[in-house]
C-alpha cells in the first residue's frame, strides 16, 4: 500500500471517484463491452476546457492498461447483464458514455473515471444481493460523473498546490491504486451525498425499489461488525479513515438513504433478486474463492449466510466447509464436517467436497474414513493437480 | 520518486514488506554450503547468488540472481506457531493468515496462497500441481503456482517446497516472469531446494 500513499492526493483525485468499501482489493482474452457509438439524438459528453482535457488525457490511459489487463473479467454474459443494469439505470442514452470493466478483485468498490471509464469490483457483486442494489451503486457512480465531481475536485486541488508537482505524478495516476482514493476524499462529503441523491431518483425512475440503497451500505456495516467479532477486535464502520475517508457508510448515510427513498420509493418490492441470482450464479464459486482465501472469516461466514438467505445450496456448504476447516479453531473441524456432510446430501457432486471433508476427518483422528473420503476425491477428479499429494494422504502411494 | 519503483516492485516481497527501497546485497558464493535466515537451515548454490538485507519477516532470508522482480528466492526457516509467512504490514485492515502448530503439509499451499494473495493484494492466483516430495529426507510438500498482480500483466510463475519439522515451518520459494526468466532458473532453484540441510 505504500505505492498508493506515495501518489499524492492529486493524483489520487485525478484517477476517479470511487465507492469506498468495508475491510481492506482479479480469468482473462474478449475485450469488455464498448459503449455503442453517439447518436444524431444525443452526443457524448466531452471535456470542456483544459483541465477537463488534461484529466481526460491522464485517465485515458490508464483505461488503456486497463482494457489489456488480465484482472478483467471478460465473461459476455456477466458484462452483458451490468451493462443492461447500468442502462436500465441511468437511460439508454445516458448509458453511451460509459464503459464498463468488472475487475476481479475481492473488495467491495465501483468507481467511475471522467472519461466514462466504469469499475466494478467483483466484491462488489459477491455483496449485493439483487439487481435494485447493483442499480443503486450504479447510480451512485454515474452521478459522480455526471455532476463532474472529479473536475470539480482536481480544480480544488489544483488551486492549492503545484501544478508542476501533479504533471510529474500523472504517469501513475493509473487504476492500480484504488486504495489511492482514501486519501481525497476529505472534502467530497457533499459530493458523495449528491451522489446518493442522484443515484436513488435514478433507481426510482427504473421502477426498483430504493429502499435497496440504504441495505447495500446496512449490510456493509453488518460486514464490518462481523469481521470485527471474529477478529475480537473493535468495529471499523464508523471510522473515517483509510478508504471510507469520503464514503463512509455511516448510520447517518443509511438514515438519509432511508428518508429519501421513503420520499420516492420507486417501485416496491422491484428488486430483481431472481435476475441478479441467475446471471450471477455461474461466478459465484470464482467470487466465494476470492473471499475464503482473505483470512476473513466473520465476513466470509457473513456473506456466506446471506448468500444462502433462500436457501445452503451444494456449493454454498462446500465453502463454508472450507472456511472451517481452513480456520481449524477448536470445533471447526467438526463443523466443517458436518457442512460437507450435508452438502453431500443435498446432491453436491463436486469432488472438492471429498477432499475437503477426508482432510478434515483425518485432523480430527478419523484415519480410516478420511483416507475413504480422499479415495473418493481422486476417483472423481482422476486429472486433479493435487492428485499426488492426496494420493499419498490417502495411503495409495502415487 | 524513489517510493514509486517500491510500487513497481511489489510483485515481489520485497516491495510488498513495505520496507525502504535500499536493501543491501551481497553475495553468496557457489559451492559452499551456506546457512540461511540466520537458523540452521542451510543451502549450497550452484552458481553466485546475492543475498538481500532486507528480510520479510525475522525468519526469512531473500536472495536473487539479477534482481529482486526477475527471479527470488525466498527462504523461510522455522516459523513457529503464531508467525506468519509474510510481513503482516496491514493487520488491522487485512491481517495475514497465522502459522499453526497442527499445519500438515496439504496445508502448507493453502497457507501459502491465502498469504501471497493477501500480501499482493491479487486475485489473480492459482495453485498448480500439488505432490509429495523429500526436504532433507523429511516428508515434504512441492506445489508450483502462478500469479498476476492487479494493474500489471506480467504472469510469475513459482515453485516451492514445504515442510513441518516439531510444529515448525520451512519453505523454500522459487519465484520469477514466465517469460523468459523462470524456465531459465527454474532448474537452479531445484538444486538449491535439493541441497538443503535442516
Amino acid at each position: 500500500m505504500a505505492r498508493l500513499e506515495t501518489r499524492g492526493r492529486l493524483a489520487a483525485a485525478m484517477a476517479m471517484l470511487a465507492l469506498a468499501q468495508p475491510a481492506a482489493a482479479e480469468p482473462p482474452a474478449v475485450p469488455p463491452t464498448p459503449a455503442p457509438a453517439a447518436t444524431a439524438e444525443y452526443q457524448l459528453y466531452q471535456p470542456q476546457d483544459a483541465d477537463e482535457r488534461g484529466l481526460w488525457m491522464t485517465v485515458d490511459e490508464a483505461e488503456r492498461s486497463l482494457r489489456n489487463s488480465p484482472s478483467v473479467i471478460r465473461d459476455p454474459a456477466l458484462n452483458a447483464y451490468v451493462r443492461g443494469v447500468l442502462c436500465k439505470t441511468v437511460g439508454a442514452d445516458r448509458c453511451r458514455n460509459v464503459r464498463l470493466y468488472i475487475v476481479r478483485t475481492p473488495q467491495f468498490n465501483a468507481t467511475m473515471a471522467p472519461n466514462g471509464m466504469m469499475e466494478v469490483w467483483s466484491g462488489l457483486l459477491l455483496r449485493t444481493q439483487n439487481e435494485a442494489q447493483l442499480a443503486a451503486v450504479l447510480g451512485h457512480e454515474y452521478t459522480h460523473f455526471e455532476k463532474r465531481h472529479t473536475v470539480k475536485l482536481f480544480r480544488d486541488i489544483k488551486a492549492k498546490t503545484d501544478a508542476a508537482s501533479f504533471l510529474s505524478l500523472i504517469p501513475y495516476a493509473g487504476i492500480a491504486g484504488l486504495a489511492m482514493v482514501s486519501s481525497v476524499f476529505g472534502f467530497s462529503r457533499d459530493m458523495e451525498r449528491e451522489a446518493d441523491t442522484g443515484g436513488l431518483a435514478k433507481m426510482a425512475d427504473a421502477g426498483y425499489d430504493t429502499r435497496e440503497a440504504a441495505t447495500v451500505w446496512e449490510r456493509l456495516r453488518e460486514e464490518m461488525d462481523a469481521t470485527a467479532v471474529a477478529r475480537n477486535t473493535k468495529s471499523r464502520k464508523d471510522k473515517n479513515g483509510g478508504l471510507f475517508a469520503t464514503h463512509p457508510p455511516s448510520a447517518e448515510r443509511v438514515e438519509n438513504l432511508r428518508a429519501a427513498a421513503a420520499a420516492n420509493p420507486g417501485v416496491a418490492g422491484a428488486n430483481d433478486a431472481e435476475a441478479y441470482r441467475h446471471a450471477l450464479a455461474p461466478l459465484w464459486p470464482a467470487f466465494v474463492d476470492d473471499q475464503l482465501k482473505l483470512n476473513d472469516f466473520g465476513a466470509s461466514e457473513y456473506l456466506l449466510t446471506s448468500l444462502a438467505s433462500a436457501g445452503w445450496t451444494p456449493a454454498l456448504l462446500y465453502a463454508r466447509g472450507e472456511l472451517y476447516r481452513r480456520r481449524a479453531l477448536p470445533g471447526d473441524l467438526e463443523k466443517a464436517v458436518g457442512f460437507y456432510g450435508e452438502a453431500v446430501a443435498a446432491g453436491g457432486t463436486m469432488p472438492e467436497l471429498w477432499r475437503g471433508r477426508g482432510m478434515a476427518l483425518q485432523k480430527l483422528g478419523q484415519a480410516d474414513a478420511g483416507r475413504a473420503d480422499l479415495r473418493e476425491y481422486l476417483r472423481r477428479a482422476p486429472s486433479a493437480p493435487d492428485k499426488p499429494m492426496i494420493a499419498m494422504l490417502a495411503g495409495e502411494g502415487s | 520518486m524513489r517510493k514509486l519503483h517500491i510500487s513497481i516492485a511489489a510483485a515481489t516481497l520485497l516491495g510488498l514488506s513495505a520496507t525502504p527501497a535500499m536493501a543491501g546485497w551481497k553475495v553468496v558464493p557457489h559451492g559452499m554450503a551456506t546457512a540461511v535466515a540466520k537458523s540452521t537451515l542451510r543451502v549450497t548454490p550452484g552458481e553466485d547468488w546475492n543475498q538481500s538485507s532486507v528480510r520479510p519477516v525475522k525468519q526469512s532470508e531473500v536472495w536473487t540472481l539479477d534482481g529482486d522482480s526477475l527471479n527470488q528466492l525466498y527462504f523461510v526457516s522455522g516459523l513457529a506457531a503464531g508467525g506468519t509467512l509474510l510481513r503482516d504490514s496491514n493487520k488491522k485492515s487485512r491481517p495475514l493468515p497465522k502459522m499453526n502448530g497442527a499445519m500438515q503439509l496439504a496445508d502448507i499451499p493453502e497457507f501459502f496462497e491465502s498469504s501471497w494473495r493477501l500480501g499482493l493484494n491479487t486475485s489473480l492466483f492459482e495453485m498448480g500441481a500439488i505432490e509429495p516430495t523429500k526436504l532433507d529426507g523429511h516428508d515434504a510438500v512441492r506445489f508450483a503456482y502462478q500469479y498476476t498482480v492487479q494493474g500489471e500483466m506480467l504472469t510469475r510463475k513459482g515453485i516451492a517446497v514445504g515442510t513441518v519439522v516439531k510444529g515448525q515451518l520451512y519453505l523454500i520459494n522459487f519465484v520469477a516472469p514466465s517469460t523468459y526468466y523462470f524456465d531459465r532458473d527454474r532448474s537452479k532453484a531445484q538444486a538449491i531446494f535439493d541441497s538443503a540441510r535442516l
